[in-house]
């Protein structure tokens, strides 16, 4: 990482970069090489043994199989609310819009209580769909819920902006040729929205694997049934066994790269495609 | 645009879609926000006044406030750094610094604990220098800090730079080229740019702050009215079966996500009129 | 005072990359004092960076830049007695008027009482009284184009760099504004150095054109200069409107220049006349048919087709209007013979042997 730079008139180059280098050296550079050091020192036998352990593979499933179900959910209904809050104009849509980001700004640990205490068999909706023979907290389908709360707003946030930029006269130029409702959205605007669509659906996914606060609470966490991965780390820590703690957190982090990765190079479609547009 | 759209006719899909919808986030949003306020007030109003103004209840929420505002001052510094050095200046290793500064927020809350008390936990080549000097970082307070600064790393930055970056740096260099300073260009010229993104990101650093359950979880001790914060309390009093004290804590935050909320909508539009003005 | 040297502006062996981009090969010229400059050239030939870099705005990586008789390459941009009026104008938005202009004055400490007195100056000369108070978004073009040029003025520069100033202005204010640039230039004598892309905005408004092309300076001179005498086979394409001929040999009275040569023509060196019109050269015309005429306002455009080629010609409004599918009298007076990377003006020839019919 060189630090060679052309010169530029705007002063402050030294001082930003500075505050800048510092503070993320502390907050994250210095903390991760620790974590790389650290690794170095794990044998590749002991990393081997702790991340195949039987109950660690199940966490890994459990955190993988939740999350990618919550994210599907969320891209399928992320989609149709993106498209009713930008396309349709009725009572309460500003409140509805607003309360998109809820996600974000109520704390995990909050949601997860309530989220438990409404599924549980005996709550306002546990008890609904008990009747059904159907339970939820402490159980997988629980912990989807609580990730599919967590994640509603990474795939509205990121459809909604490129299905504003969509010109109305693009679809009707469409319909004019002929093309029915269906094939209109299909066939015009869905490819216009997939990067979109994708990267939002990534992120939300990303999100769910790492996710503890709220899913703590309802998942119950019986082991291979539905202990997640971050809650492996944590127990490992608890019992200040640092090399598995690490070990585990290794290989999500892996999971965590790859997914940013494939977000990365959407990103980049995503911006030439909104850049060509102005 | 707008107008022709809301003239359409909407269809029976379109209605089908928009109680869809409507039902999906009454659900999955509102209910629990009900849920939390009519559970906290279930024993009355006495026992809810009892349960906030608790004495661990208020070391928490002084702990929460106190890692919240050095979060925010932390991480605004940072994000007017970053932007100004990003968005201003080419150098090399520019797209590297970019990532890692992304990077926290798509780490697991759990790993980002791991990692400090990796850095200075007991197994550490710092624990004794540390220990020596008397500086406690793990299960402590500043443990909880440095955590909480991780999880809400690039929300501000994250906020700047597009705004920045749309903007152009052709006003900076005029004021530069008339020799104006640093500070100058910053509040004459960059600043009224940016207020509103910096502003709205403050509000959502603020929110993450004060909700951070996971990282600060492995970082704190739970030391009740020591390292114990608002979300820990929570936990706390959930897992000795106080519900009505979970809840009426829980009623706190709920409050403190609505009034994000607001202030987001306001902010966002409070910054689309001043950038329709500009145009 | 610095007792000014006869070329202002000077620039020697600048070299400039961005990346494996060669944006300046060996840029070499001279302005001198109070001349205003056109730095004009297709877009990508490098002749923004060659303003950004008088500026302070770059760094060259070799050669150097003389202000004044000063090599200027480590004086800050700030410090070398330049106003920069920036393509979009760089307005500072959350400024008023007033502190627009008033801004580079009050980065350099002066006095509330001289930068009143001087803003109330500049904007009389902008004639723009009135509008002091007004933000940036509540101008016109023209009104922020003029706010522009009076901040870079305000601290009283010795030279002005414009960077394509009339680029976001529509059609018809822009004529109105290159005269009254050019005029406001001449009247306060100060060097000046102006960017465009546009051939008729710097032959119109500049003293001397600087002619760049893929990161060199293809030819320095006067309008007339390059009009005249294109001293590379892009200037006579650049400059003017230039018709490319390649068998021009089938034209009556023109030399064959060797096999790979290229005849470039221009209307002004075509002449069409009526059959039976009074005319000169009337023995060594050719025939023609007239394919399409367009009326340019204050002329008519008429597209001749001779020996398969479609040349266009100028004829007055006052003169006999021609028709389309008319067969016309064509002679041409002279072309450019480009043969590889050299240029020459040859003469129609039987212009020496004949004798002229009034």
């Amino acid at each position: 990482m060189g630090l060679t730079r052309r010169k530029s008139i705007i002063p402050g180059f030294g001082l930003s970069f500075g505050i800048m280098i510092t503070i993320l050296s502390i907050i994250v550079l210095i903390p991760l090489a620790s974590l790389v050091i650290y690794t170095a020192q794990i044998s590749w036998a002991d990393f081997v043994a702790t991340v195949t352990r039987r109950r660690v593979l199940a966490s890994y499933y459990v955190s993988f199989l939740t999350a990618l179900i919550a994210a599907l959910i969320n891209a399928v209904m992320g989609l149709a609310l993106a498209w009713v809050l930008v396309r349709y104009e009725f009572p309460g849509k500003r409140i509805l819009d607003g309360i998109i980001e809820l996600p974000f700004a109520l704390p995990t640990a909050v949601a997860g209580i309530a989220l438990t205490h409404l599924t549980v068999s005996t709550g306002w909706v546990g008890s609904l769909f008990a009747r059904f023979g159907i339970d939820i907290a402490y159980t997988r389908t629980g912990i989807t819920v609580a990730l599919v709360f967590i994640g509603i707003p990474f795939v509205v946030r990121s459809v909604q902006p490129v299905l504003e930029k969509i010109d109305v006269q693009y679809e009707e130029a469409a319909a004019i040729l002929g093309a029915g409702r269906v094939r209109t959205f299909w066939r015009v605007i869905f490819p216009e929205l997939f990067p979109a669509l994708l990267s939002g659906f990534t992120l939300a996914f990303a999100r769910g694997i790492g996710e503890y606060g709220s899913v703590v609470f309802i998942a119950g966490n019986t082991p291979y049934e539905t202990e997640i991965a971050p809650l492996m780390i944590m127990s490992e820590l608890q019992e200040y066994d640092y090399v598995s703690a690490t070990s585990i957190a290794l290989v999500m982090l892996a999971i965590a790269f790859l997914i940013l990765l494939v977000n990365a190079i959407l990103q980049g479609v995503v911006s030439r495609r909104t850049k060509g547009r102005d | 645009m707008k107008a022709s759209q809301a003239r359409q006719k909407k269809g029976p899909f379109a209605w089908f879609l928009i109680i869809l919808c409507a039902v999906f986030l009454c659900v999955m949003l509102l209910l629990p926000l009900i849920y939390i306020l009519i559970t906290a007030f279930r024993d009355g109003l006495e026992a809810y006044l009892e349960a906030v103004t608790d004495e661990y209840a208020l070391k928490a929420v002084s702990l929460t406030l106190r890692v919240t505002v050095i979060s925010v001052v932390v991480n605004t510094l940072f994000g007017l750094a970053a932007a100004w050095c990003i968005t201003f200046f080419r150098f090399h290793g520019k797209k590297v610094i970019s990532t890692f500064i992304d990077l926290p927020v798509t780490i697991s809350p759990v790993i980002a604990g791991l990692i400090y008390v990796l850095l200075f936990g007991r197994q550490s080549v710092l624990y004794p220098f540390l220990q020596n000097h008397g500086i406690k970082i793990v299960y402590a307070v500043p443990g909880i800090v440095l955590a909480t600064i991780f999880v809400t790393f690039p929300f501000i930055s994250r906020e700047l730079i597009p705004v920045l970056t749309a903007k152009g740096t052709d006003e900076e260099e005029a004021a530069a080229l008339f020799g104006a300073g640093t500070w100058t260009i910053f509040r004459r010229v960059t600043f009224p740019h940016i207020k509103w993104a910096l502003l709205y990101g403050v509000v959502l650093c603020t929110a993450r702050a004060m909700g951070e359950f996971g990282a600060v979880s492995v970082l704190s001790g739970h030391l009740r009215g020591k390292t114990n914060t608002v979300p820990l309390y929570v936990e706390l009093l959930y897992q000795g079966y106080d519900f009505t004290g979970a809840f009426a804590i829980a009623s706190l935050l709920v409050v403190m996500a609505l009034i994000v909320l607001v202030l987001r909508s306001v902010v966002e539009y409070k910054g689309n009129k001043s950038d329709d003005s500009l145009k | 005072m610095n007792e000014t040297t006869e070329n202002y502006v000077e620039l020697r062996h600048i070299e400039k990359s961005f990346g494996k981009f060669h944006a300046s090969k060996d840029i070499n010229f001279q302005i001198p004092s109070g001349h205003l400059a056109a730095l004009l050239g297709p877009s990508g030939s490098g002749k923004t960076t060659i303003l950004r870099m008088i500026a302070g705005l770059e760094q060259p990586d070799s050669g150097e830049i003389l202000l004044n008789g000063k090599v200027v390459n480590k004086v800050p941009g700030s410090q070398r007695g330049i106003g920069f009026v920036f393509q979009n104008y760089a307005l500072f938005r959350y400024m008023t008027v007033y502190d627009n202009i008033a801004f580079g004055l009050r980065v350099k400490k002066a006095g509330r009482t001289e930068i009143d007195a001087r803003v109330k100056e500049l904007l009389k000369l902008i004639d723009c009284e009135g509008l002091e108070k007004r933000y940036p978004s509540q101008l016109s073009g023209g009104q922020r184009q003029r706010v522009a040029f009076a901040r870079a003025l305000a601290p009283r520069p010795q030279l002005l760099l414009l960077d394509e100033p009339f680029a976001a202005i529509d059609a018809k204010v822009r004529l109105e504004l290159r005269t009254w640039l050019r005029d406001m230039i001449n009247r306060l004598g100060i060097t000046s150095i102006f960017v465009t892309h546009d051939q008729s905005e710097a032959i119109e408004v500049s003293d001397q054109i600087i002619l760049t092309n893929q990161g060199r300076v293809e030819q320095i001179g006067s309008p007339q200069e390059l009009y005249d005498n294109p001293a590379t086979p892009f200037v006579a394409q650049f400059i003017g409107q230039s018709i490319p001929v390649e068998e021009y040999t089938q034209f009556r009275f023109f030399r064959d220049e060797g096999p790979e040569s290229v005849a470039i023509l221009r209307p002004e060196f075509i002449r069409v006349f009526k059959k039976g019109e009074q005319q000169q050269y009337s023995t060594s015309a050719e025939e023609g048919t007239v394919e399409d005429i367009i009326f340019r306002g204050s002329s008519i455009e008429v597209r001749v087709r001779i020996h398969g080629v479609l040349l266009s010609a100028v004829r007055s409004v006052t003169d006999q209007p021609v028709e389309i599918g008319e067969t016309v009298n064509v002679f041409i007076h002279r072309m450019y013979i480009i043969n590889g990377e050299t240029i020459t003006l040859q003469e129609n020839q039987s212009l020496r042997s004949e004798s002229i019919v009034i």
